[in-house]
C-alpha cells in the first residue's frame, strides 16, 4: 500500500514537474514573442472580419502588432515560395486552406512549429501536426430562397437536388476550379459516385465564380437554389429571404490550417498566435460565424440557429493529392 | 484628296554638347529604365514559360508550355478571344469617333458637360459596374426585363447580360470612353479649314467627315483602337463575369485557371499563353506602322486658325440626343443603380426598412481604406506625373527625331501592354524579389509605384506620340529661327501644344493605377496597401455595398479632375 502510494505520488510529482516545466517554457515563449513585438501573418482569409477580430484580441492580450497580407491561395503560396527562394523572409505565420497548406509542407515551406499547450484541445476528425495547426473549418451546404422555395419544397438529401423540378434552376459555384465547388465535387464523387455528377450536369446548373454576388442573385429571385453555400457567408445575408439547408447526408468542408513559415524572424509570436487561435473564446466567435471549431466543448455554446447547423454530419473534404484529377473529371463531366 | 502636306521630319536642333554626350548617354538611360521595367520582368516570364517550374524551383527546360497549346480547344479560345476583342473594338471605336466629333467639332448645347459625362463610365471599377448591370439586365429579375414585360404584357426577355453580347457591352463600356479621351484633343487641335476647303471643293459633309477628319484622325484611331483591341484580349472581368455562366472562355479566364484554379499552378502554360497572345499583338503592332508608316498626319501647323465648329442646324439636338442616350445607358442606369444600392443595406433591396447610410460611416471609420486611400493618391500623383514625363520623352524620341535606337525604346514601351496584367504582375513579382537584397524595391511603395510605372508607359507613350503626330515641325523650326534656344522652343512650342494630350494621359493612368489590381495584390506588403487591394478584400468579404460607396467616391474625383481639366485645357487652346 505504502508502495504503491509512494510510487503514485512520485507519478504525480513528475506529472505535475512536468506541467510546471512546461507552463515555464510557455512563458519563456510569451516573454520571447512579446519581445519580438511584430507579427506578419500570410493569410488567404481575403476580408475576414473574424480573423480581424481574432487579431484585435491577440493584439490586446499580448500587445504585439500584427500585420496582415491577404490574397487567394495561389497567390499567398506564390509569393512565400519566390520570398523564400530569393532569400527573403518577410512572413511569420501562415493561413491558408489544408490543401495548399499540405502542398507547401511537402514544398518545404515551413518549419516545426515547437509546443503549443492548446493543441491538446483538438477532436477528431481534425489533428495537428509537427509542422501544421487545424483552425477553423468552412462548411457547406444549400442555400435557397424562401420566397420561391416553399418549406415542403426544400431538398432534404443531397440527392434531392437531382429533381427534375431543379432543372435549369441552380445557380452554382464553379466544380471545374478550385473553391467551394471543386469541394462539393470531390466529396458528392465520393459519396454517390459519378452517377450523381452525371445526372446533376443534366440539370444544367449554371455557373458563375462570384460566389459573393451569386449568393445575392439568389436572394434577389434570380435563381431559387445555389450550391455549394459557405455557411459563415450567412453573417453578410441576415435580413435576406434566403435559408441554409444541410442536407441529411451532411456537409461538406474544408479546413484552414496555420503554419510557422520557413525562418520566420518572429516564431514565438507566431506560437502564440497559433495557441491564441485555439482558445475556446476565439474558437467560439468562429463557430457563432458558422465555422465549424477544432477544439471540443464550442458547438454547444454556440448561437441556436447555428448550433442546429453544425451539429450535422461532417461529410468529407478534399484530397490534395488528387485534386488535378478530380478538376480534370469535374470538366470532363460539366462541359 | 491629299489630306496634309509631307513634311519632313527634321533633325531637331540641341545644344552642341548634348550631341556628344548627351545623346547617347540619353539613349543608354532610356533603354535602361524602360529594360528595367519592362524586359526584365518579361525576361522572367520567358524563363516561366520555358522552364517546368518557376524561377527558384528545380527543373528542366523544355517547351512543353507552347506545346500543351497545340490543341484544338485552345485554338477556339484564341479565335474566340479575337472576334469578341475586334467586335466590341469596332462598335466602340465608331461610337467614340461620332461622340469625340460631336463634342469637338459641332456646336451641339451642353458638350462642356457632355464630355465629362461621358468618359465617367472608364474610371468606374469594373467589378461595380458588373454588378450593376447584373441587376439591370439578367434575364430572370433584371430591372430592364421587368420594365419590358411590365408595358408590353409579354413574358420574354429583352435583354441578357449573361451572354456573349452582355461581354461585347461590358466591354464597350470601358472602351469607347476610353478611346473617347484619345481622340477628343485630335479633334479639337485640327485646323477646320482644312473641313472648309474640302467642303469649298465640292465634298459632302459625309465625304470631308471620313476623307478629311477621319483621315487626319487616323493615328490617334489607330492608336486607340490598337491599345483597345489589345486591352480587348486581356480583359478579365466582363468575360468572367458574364461569360463564364454562359460558357464563354478567353485566354484571360484561360490563364486564371492555370495559375489560380489548379491545385498546382501551372505558371508555364499560362505564361506560354501570354506570349502566344503577345506574338498575336506584336503583328497587329506591325500592320499599324504599315498603315501609317511614311504619311504625315501633321494639323497643327504654324499658320494660325480658330478652333471654330460645325453648325448643324435642328441635326445638333439629334447630336446631343445621342450623347444623352450614350450617358443614360453607361452611366445613369448603372451609377444610379450603385448610387441607390449605397443607401440601403443590400444591394437590389430597396424596402423603407432597409434604407441606412452605414455603408458610408463603415467606410468613413475604416482605417484600412484611409491607409490606402493616402497610399493610392500618392503612388497615383507619382506615378502618373513619372509615367507622363517618361512617355513624353520617348514619343519625342520615337517621333521627332531619327535617333538610333529609338524603334527598340518604342518596342520596349509597348511591351507591358501587350502582357495580361495578372501574369505580368507575377513577373514584377519574380524580378523584384530576386534582386539583390541592397536594392530597396521588394514589398515597399517604391515596387508597386514602379509596376505602375512600367503598365502605364505605353498609354503615355501613345498619348503623346498622337499629339506629337500633328504637330508639324515647321513651328520648333520657327521659333530656333527666332532665336529660342533648343529647351525654351521644347517648353514653349511641343509641350505647351501637346499639354491638352500630356493631361489626358496624365488622368488616364492616374485612374489606371487607382483601379490596377493584378500586380498590386502580388506586390503590396503590410503597411503598403492600395484602394484596389482594400476593395477587392471588402468584395471577397461580401461588402459590395461599401465597394459601391468607394466608386461613388471616385466618380467625384473624377468629375473634380475632368472639370480642372476641361477648364485649363480650354484656357489653354484659347490662348494658343
Amino acid at each position: 500500500m505504502l508502495r504503491r502510494s509512494v510510487l503514485a505520488g512520485i507519478a504525480a510529482s513528475a506529472v505535475s514537474s512536468r506541467a510546471m516545466a512546461q507552463a515555464d517554457e510557455w512563458k519563456r515563449v510569451e516573454e520571447a514573442g512579446r519581445k519580438e513585438g511584430k507579427l506578419v501573418i500570410y493569410t488567404a482569409s481575403i476580408g475576414s472580419p473574424f480573423l480581424k477580430a481574432t487579431c484585435d484580441s491577440f493584439e490586446k492580450k499580448y500587445g504585439i502588432t500584427i500585420e496582415r497580407f491577404e490574397a487567394r491561395a495561389s497567390e499567398v503560396r506564390e509569393r512565400v515560395r519566390v520570398e523564400q527562394a530569393a532569400g527573403r523572409f518577410l512572413g511569420d505565420i501562415h493561413h491558408n486552406g489544408s490543401t495548399t497548406t499540405w502542398l507547401m509542407q511537402r514544398d518545404g515551406n515551413f518549419q516545426p512549429r515547437g509546443d503549443i499547450p492548446n493543441v491538446k484541445n483538438i477532436v477528431a476528425p481534425h489533428a495537428a501536426d509537427d509542422i501544421k495547426i487545424p483552425c477553423e473549418v468552412i462548411s457547406y451546404c444549400l442555400m435557397v430562397n424562401r420566397t420561391m422555395v416553399k418549406p415542403a419544397d426544400e431538398p432534404k438529401s443531397w440527392k434531392d437536388i437531382l429533381d427534375p423540378k431543379w432543372t435549369g434552376k441552380i445557380l452554382s459555384d464553379d466544380y471545374r476550379a478550385l473553391g467551394g465547388g471543386a469541394v462539393f465535387f470531390v466529396v458528392m464523387q465520393n459519396t454517390f459516385g459519378r452517377d450523381f455528377h452525371e445526372k446533376l450536369a443534366a440539370q444544367k446548373p449554371v455557373f458563375s465564380r462570384d460566389i459573393a454576388n451569386s449568393e445575392r442573385r439568389v436572394a434577389r429571385g434570380e435563381y431559387p437554389l445555389y450550391l455549394p453555400f459557405s455557411l459563415q457567408n450567412l453573417n453578410n445575408l441576415k435580413g435576406l429571404p434566403i435559408k441554409p439547408i444541410v442536407p441529411a447526408e451532411g456537409r461538406p468542408f474544408v479546413r484552414f490550417d496555420l503554419a510557422v513559415l520557413k525562418n520566420a524572424q518572429r516564431p514565438n509570436a507566431a506560437r502564440l498566435f497559433m495557441n491564441h487561435y485555439l482558445e475556446p473564446d476565439t474558437q467560439l466567435l468562429y463557430a457563432n460565424a458558422g465555422y465549424a471549431p477544432v477544439i471540443g466543448g464550442v458547438v454547444e455554446k454556440t448561437l441556436p440557429e447555428i448550433r442546429e447547423l453544425l451539429k450535422t454530419p461532417a461529410l468529407g473534404t478534399t484530397l490534395p493529392d488528387k485534386q488535378d484529377e478530380m478538376l480534370a473529371l469535374a470538366k470532363e463531366i460539366y462541359k | 484628296m491629299t489630306v496634309a502636306v509631307q513634311l519632313p521630319i527634321a533633325t531637331p536642333a540641341l545644344p552642341r554638347g548634348f550631341w556628344r554626350w548627351g545623346r547617347p548617354l540619353g539613349m543608354t538611360l532610356l533603354v535602361l529604365i524602360l529594360g528595367f521595367l519592362s524586359l526584365y520582368p518579361m525576361a522572367m516570364l520567358l524563363y516561366g514559360s520555358l522552364h517546368s517550374t518557376p524561377p527558384g524551383v528545380a527543373g528542366e527546360f523544355n517547351l512543353n508550355g507552347y506545346i500543351g497549346l497545340l490543341t484544338t480547344e485552345n485554338a477556339r479560345i484564341f479565335l474566340d478571344t479575337i472576334v469578341l476583342s475586334f467586335v466590341k473594338t469596332i462598335l466602340a471605336v465608331a461610337l467614340a469617333i461620332l461622340l469625340a466629333w460631336i463634342v469637338a467639332r459641332t456646336d451641339t448645347p451642353g458638350r462642356g458637360v457632355l464630355e465629362v459625362l461621358i468618359t465617367l463610365p472608364f474610371f468606374i471599377p469594373p467589378i461595380l459596374t458588373a454588378t450593376a448591370w447584373a441587376m439591370l439586365g439578367n434575364a430572370q429579375v433584371g430591372t430592364i426585363n421587368l420594365a419590358w414585360r411590365w408595358l408590353t404584357g409579354s413574358d420574354g426577355t429583352l435583354v441578357n447580360v449573361y451572354s456573349w453580347w452582355g461581354v461585347v457591352w461590358h466591354m464597350m463600356q470601358y472602351s469607347t470612353p476610353f478611346m473617347f479621351l484619345f481622340i477628343v484633343d485630335a479633334f479639337r487641335a485640327m485646323d477646320p479649314a482644312l473641313e472648309e476647303s474640302s467642303r469649298m471643293s465640292g465634298a459632302s459633309r459625309w465625304q470631308t467627315f471620313w476623307r478629311i477628319t477621319f483621315g487626319l484622325m487616323l493615328p490617334v484611331t489607330t492608336s486607340a483602337f490598337i491599345l483597345s483591341f489589345i486591352r480587348g484580349i486581356e480583359s478579365f472581368e466582363s468575360p468572367v463575369f458574364f461569360g463564364t455562366p454562359a460558357g464563354i472562355t478567353v485566354i484571360t479566364t484561360q490563364i486564371y485557371d492555370s495559375i489560380t484554379q489548379r491545385a498546382q499552378p501551372d505558371y508555364q502554360s499560362a505564361t506560354a499563353l501570354s506570349f502566344a497572345a503577345l506574338a498575336l499583338m506584336f503583328l497587329l503592332l506591325l500592320a499599324q506602322s504599315r498603315l501609317l508608316g511614311g504619311r504625315s498626319f501633321a494639323t497643327v501647323t504654324g499658320k494660325g486658325y480658330s478652333p471654330n465648329v460645325t453648325r448643324l442646324g435642328w441635326m445638333r439636338w439629334v447630336t446631343f440626343g445621342i450623347c444623352v442616350l450614350f450617358f443614360l445607358l453607361t452611366v445613369a442606369l448603372p451609377v444610379g443603380q450603385l448610387l441607390l444600392s449605397s443607401f440601403f443595406r443590400f444591394f437590389g433591396f430597396y424596402e423603407a426598412e432597409m434604407f441606412t447610410f452605414e455603408h458610408y460611416k463603415s467606410v468613413w471609420e475604416n482605417r484600412a481604406f484611409w491607409r490606402a486611400f493616402g497610399n493610392t493618391m500618392l503612388l497615383g500623383v507619382l506615378g502618373a506625373t513619372a509615367t507622363m514625363t517618361l512617355g513624353g520623352i520617348v514619343a519625342y524620341v520615337t517621333t521627332r527625331t531619327k535617333w538610333r535606337g529609338r524603334r527598340l525604346i518604342d518596342a520596349l514601351a509597348w511591351l507591358p501592354w501587350m502582357m495580361p496584367g495578372m501574369v505580368l504582375g507575377i513577373g514584377f513579382l519574380w524580378g523584384f524579389a530576386t534582386l539583390p537584397h541592397g536594392i530597396p524595391i521588394y514589398g515597399t511603395l517604391l515596387a508597386l509605384l514602379l509596376a505602375y510605372v512600367a503598365l502605364g508607359t505605353p498609354v503615355a507613350v501613345r498619348v503623346t506620340s498622337a499629339a506629337y503626330q500633328q504637330i508639324a515641325t515647321d513651328i520648333e523650326e520657327c521659333s530656333r529661327v527666332h532665336g529660342a534656344n533648343w529647351w525654351q522652343t521644347l517648353g514653349r512650342i511641343l509641350v505647351a501644344l501637346a499639354w491638352p494630350a500630356f493631361a489626358v494621359g496624365w488622368v488616364l493612368i492616374f485612374f489606371g493605377i487607382m483601379r490596377e489590381l493584378s500586380a498590386s495584390i502580388l506586390l503590396y506588403a503590410p503597411g503598403t496597401e492600395v484602394l484596389s487591394v482594400v476593395m477587392l478584400k471588402m468584395w471577397v468579404g461580401g461588402k459590395p455595398e461599401e465597394v459601391s460607396v468607394i466608386g461613388l467616391v471616385m466618380l467625384v474625383l473624377v468629375v473634380m479632375f475632368r472639370w480642372v481639366q476641361l477648364k485649363v485645357i480650354k484656357k489653354r487652346i484659347s490662348t494658343l
